[in-house]
């Protein structure tokens, strides 16, 4: 029933040669990428700044680095100046910060809730455990490199990184939007395939439809 | 011609009424930040979220009444501040205003709500019907303090225009000053509106729809993008369209944009400053207390109107 | 404690042997088929009415896994340790969620960690930490679990190990920690 649904303007993986949609040419590109005119990079830079400076995190903690993520709120660090705030839900959100290490079982949460988020959306990944496995390195539970499963936009390295190396990386990760460059989510629907490939790999009870509307 | 005008005119008020409570809900989002001792979101904060909204790009929804939810909302508020005079005097902001138009207003404060409602429970999330019916309950018990209040002020005024009961006041005006707004006139049906108006906007201590840790943002949960930000402008103009009410009824109306924006403010940051300071209420006592005090008020003032 | 170790061994009941760690800290072991009239004695008859941990240790060398059962006495708070060894072929051992029910989540857990069979124990054998876990269970001391990382969970190449103890030591000018 959930799969007749329409869908209003979302991206399903398309089959190779088709033509893209004539609504998002110059965002959702295959193969070739149309030169961009003028007035539409200017909107694209309207658009980019706004989503800048207007970033919604999943408030979603998957190991001991979101603990550094509450003191973000607070008075001393307050990452609201930023426009920067948390939201319970998904369907809100634009960020997705993997705080720390990340075993299996949540890995197959963290696809749910990344593919139920709108694009344009972002991945964080925070601490040494997303990067090369940290000190789990050797543990049988968790994955050792987060890139293989979630197209991620920002490292912030460190066991565990302050709220302070957490501003920096919002801040880097703004830049890179303004810029236009953090398109992970689009690397995601290109190669959702591959993605897919290697999260089966790990994830053996692979239970997950499709792609999670 | 007249009408056209009345309609482009209309629409500009619209237009300011968004603006103004994008504008408020950012001041609000400040004063709280400068209550907690933060620095705090920029003023404008609200505009860039919306704009935001607005162009994300995938849109998920879950069948006819999940769409018409926020439409209900938009339609609801903008229904209800278009029918109500803004500022009296000025031709084309008086609203579309008739006789007896005070009950089409208050059905229209309903209306919005009860379209969030049907919306959200096409949603499928478990939180959308518990906040819905959270809300429902909510929105019952308060509405008979502030049903008791209007009929105390309709009582009085002998009309069920709001735009007559303005002119009442602005009657009363001459001989009295500023004791003529029925928020001296009317002492005991002011504290039941006033204290109505609390659960109205749902801020703290009254904001169990939405209630943050338990069931986060409760009905909206499954709204996303285009939706939201139907949502979100809706909920602004709502705000602005509540307090132009009260300005209205309580507050002898406005005559000028200065006077409207001074007054409308201090009502919306009433709810504020007790709501920066109150925890949050459980379902089964706030609807306990907007049937204790508040309704002993709004009868005490019915029953005033009726000795006199 | 003592006391009720004593009529312990009175009711029949065969107590291997006792070790007192700390003073209010007692370990006894007793036979694997006597766990449950134990365990069901001292619930009823003695203080030691609260189950606070349930574990499980794998003596691969002996060929035995042996099972912990940390019995509180909440009102002098002194702990008695009921060790019984049961054979890690057969990997056998009685439910204990007619006395606890809080006994099944450990069982359940230890189920999947340790391969461990509760018969009539709800729930165990439904994925619970592990999902779609394919391997043997990860706590027993044959897993190998660097080779199975190796083959199963891909790693970012150019990884550098450095022995902890050798670099600190170093650092230090030391030759030897104290506890080497």
């Amino acid at each position: 029933m959930r799969d007749e649904l329409p869908v209003l303007h979302g991206v399903p993986p398309i089959p190779e040669g088709s033509q893209p949609h004539a609504r998002c040419q110059d965002e959702c590109f295959l193969g070739e990428k149309p030169e961009p005119l003028k007035y539409r990079e200017a909107i694209q830079r309207i658009k980019n700044w706004f989503r800048a400076n207007s970033l919604h995190v999943l408030a979603y903690g998957t190991g001991c680095g979101s603990i550094e993520l509450r003191p973000l709120g607070t008075a001393r660090f307050d990452m609201e100046r930023f426009g920067i705030s948390t939201r319970p839900t998904p369907r809100h959100a634009n960020v997705l910060i993997i705080s720390g290490y990340l075993s299996i079982k949540t890995l197959k949460r963290v696809i749910r809730s990344y593919e139920q988020m709108p694009s344009p959306k972002w991945v964080v990944g925070l601490g040494s455990c997303t990067i090369n496995g940290g000190m789990y390195w050797d543990s049988y539970a968790t994955m050792k490199q987060l890139d293989l499963y979630l197209p991620v936009d920002m490292y912030i390295s460190g066991c565990m990184p302050r709220p302070e190396a957490l501003i920096e990386g919002f801040a880097a990760l703004m830049d890179k939007i303004k810029k236009g460059e953090a398109n992970g989510y689009l690397d995601y629907l290109e190669r959702l395939d591959w993605y897919r490939e290697n999260q089966k790999k790990i994830i053996h009870d692979w239970d997950l439809p499709d792609y999670s509307w | 011609m007249d009408t056209l005008l009345h309609v482009i005119v209309s629409l500009i008020s619209l237009m300011v009424a968004l603006a103004y409570g994008l504008t408020t809900g950012g001041v609000v989002r400040k004063i709280m930040a400068r209550i907690q001792g933060r620095i705090g979101p920029p003023v404008y904060q609200p505009f860039i979220d919306l704009g935001k909204v607005l162009f994300l790009r995938t849109g998920t929804h879950h069948g006819v009444m999940f769409i018409l939810g926020p439409v209900f909302r938009l339609a609801g508020a903008a229904g209800f501040y278009l029918l109500i005079p803004v500022i009296v005097g000025v031709p084309f902001l008086e609203g579309f205003h008739f006789s007896g138009d005070l009950l089409l207003v208050m059905y229209f404060m309903f209306f919005g709500s009860l379209g969030m409602a049907l919306g959200a429970a096409d949603g499928g999330h478990p939180h959308s019907p518990i906040g819905v019916g959270r809300g429902l309950a909510q929105m019952t018990a308060y509405e008979l303090p502030f049903g008791l209040a209007v009929v105390a002020i309709v009582a009085s005024s002998g009309s069920f225009s709001v735009f007559e009961i303005v002119e009442h006041q602005r009657a009363a005006m001459l001989t009295k000053g500023v004791l003529g707004w029925n928020l001296f006139q009317l002492p005991f049906a002011s504290i039941a509106a006033f204290l109505a108006l609390l659960g109205m906007n749902m801020y703290p201590p009254f904001n169990i729809v939405g209630a943050p840790t338990e069931i986060p943002v409760g009905p909206a949960t499954e709204y996303n993008t285009a939706f939201q930000s139907l949502q979100m402008s809706g909920r602004a103009i709502f705000a602005i369209a509540k307090v132009v009410l009260f300005m209205n009824l309580f507050l002898g109306g406005a005559h000028s944009i200065l006077e409207a924006f001074i007054k409308t403010f201090f009502i919306y940051m009433w709810s504020i400053f007790v709501g920066a300071v109150f925890p949050r209420f459980r379902p089964e006592q706030s609807i306990r207390f907007f049937l204790g005090w508040p309704t002993a008020a709004g009868v005490l003032a019915v029953a005033l109107i009726l000795w006199r | 404690m003592k006391t009720h170790i004593e009529t312990l061994k009175r009711h029949q009941f065969e107590v291997l042997w006792t070790h007192q760690q700390r003073a209010n800290l007692i370990q006894i072991g007793i036979k694997a088929e006597q766990t449950l009239p134990v365990l069901t004695y001292l619930k009823t008859h003695t203080p030691f009415v609260q189950l606070t941990h349930y574990s499980a240790v794998d003596w691969i060398e002996d060929n035995e896994f042996q099972l912990t059962y940390t019995l509180t006495n909440p009102q002098t708070y002194e702990i008695l340790m009921v060790c019984a060894r049961i054979d890690r072929e057969a990997a056998t051992a009685d439910s204990l969620h007619k006395l606890w029910p809080q006994a099944v989540t450990y069982e359940h857990e230890m189920g999947e960690m340790f391969g461990l069979k509760f018969p009539g124990s709800p729930r165990v054998g439904e994925p619970f930490n592990l999902e779609g876990w394919r391997d043997m269970p990860p706590m027993r001391r044959d897993f190998d679990t660097v080779k199975f990382v190796r083959d199963s969970i891909p790693e970012r190449p150019g990884r550098q190990a450095i022995n902890t103890r050798d670099y600190i030591g170093a650092e230090a000018g030391e030759k030897r920690l104290l506890h080497d």
